[in-house]
């Protein structure tokens, strides 16, 4: 009882609300696929929502093996879990929830995650070699070394918020000029059903930019932001170990 | 002219930053026509790197825009 009432008295942002929605999709989703696999007989053809997942996981794992090579297939994994995700939150905004993306805290923790994966690998197979990076070419460089290193960051995390956001602005200010416009052409209707007159002409404009600015947009910035994850990534693993 | 006024031409002189942005865009389409019009069986494969390179070069553009909405916020 504790929790619901602390629940209750935060006031969480509606985009954390609708994000921890879509997680709690995606882990169900998971952890039924996961089931369904497992008592999948390998020898007969998979049906239904399996066979959406294994080609999903196909197309993850050979987008990986297109930019890293064979060796690193296994990370499609970590491009299925933030494409999924990125993916659903773009176009969560069709169900009238406000939408994760266009709260700056939601792109900032994929981007922070995909900033800590670089750096990661990079100390994974550099070890302290990778402080050199910092102080070249010489010591002086240090302060535009450690200013730069923040440039991926930031442009991972604004290339996407400002893509929702922008089509967010957009959508929002055709709704109340529609809203307007459908008031003074039916106004004759006003005695009968009173501010209902507003709602008459939105629907029939607005599902084809929304088809636009959410699922196309939406696919788009995430086939990017995969790409550029992956890119970054291959960066920092020696040569040697690309296949 | 009033302090509004001048927030306004500040969003308008920002949204100029499109401009060239919408030029290399146009540039990486003609480009990646040629390309398909002298072998049509890479299509499918330049059309992928078009996208991708067309959503980069977008990307100054959003910046622009994200400036122009948040002077916007501001101007109000």
């Amino acid at each position: 009882m504790d929790i619901i009432a602390n629940l209750k008295s935060t006031e969480l942002a509606g985009g954390v609300v609708s994000s921890c929605i879509v997680v709690l999709l995606m882990v169900i989703l998971s952890i039924y696929i996961g089931i369904r696999a497992h008592f999948q007989d390998p020898l007969k053809r998979p049906k239904g929502l399996l066979l959406v997942a294994e080609v999903g996981v196909n197309f993850f794992e050979n987008m990986a093996e297109g930019l890293l090579g064979k060796n690193y297939r296994k990370f499609g994994a970590y491009l299925m879990a933030v494409g999924v995700y990125m993916f659903i939150a773009f176009i969560f905004g069709l169900t009238g929830l406000p939408s994760p993306i266009t709260y700056m805290a939601i792109p900032l923790s994929l981007g922070l995650s995909t900033f800590i994966l670089i750096h990661g690998t990079a100390i994974k197979y550099n070890k302290f070699r990778y402080f050199k990076r910092y102080i070249e070419p010489v010591p002086l460089f240090l302060p535009v070394n450690l200013i730069s290193m923040w440039a991926p960051l930031l442009s991972l995390t604004l290339r996407i918020f400002g893509n929702a956001l922008s089509g967010f602005v957009i959508m929002s200010i055709l709704y109340s000029a529609l809203e307007g416009l459908s008031a003074s052409v039916f106004a004759a209707l006003e005695p009968m059903i009173g501010s209902w007159n507003q709602v008459f002409l939105a629907p029939l404009v607005t599902w084809i930019l929304h088809l636009y600015f959410d699922l196309w947009s939406g696919f788009i910035q995430t086939t990017v932001f995969l790409s550029l994850t992956t890119i970054y990534v291959g960066q920092e693993i020696p040569e040697d170990l690309l296949g | 002219m009033t302090d509004a006024g001048m927030k306004f031409l500040a969003i308008a002189i920002t949204m100029l930053a499109v401009m060239p942005s919408a030029i290399g865009e146009g540039w990486v389409v003609s480009h990646s026509v040629d390309g398909i019009a002298r072998n049509p069986e890479n299509y499918s494969k330049l059309r992928t790197t078009m996208i991708l390179g067309c959503s980069l070069v977008e990307t100054t553009a959003i910046y622009a825009l994200l400036v122009a909405i948040l002077l916007l916020f501001v101007a109000r």
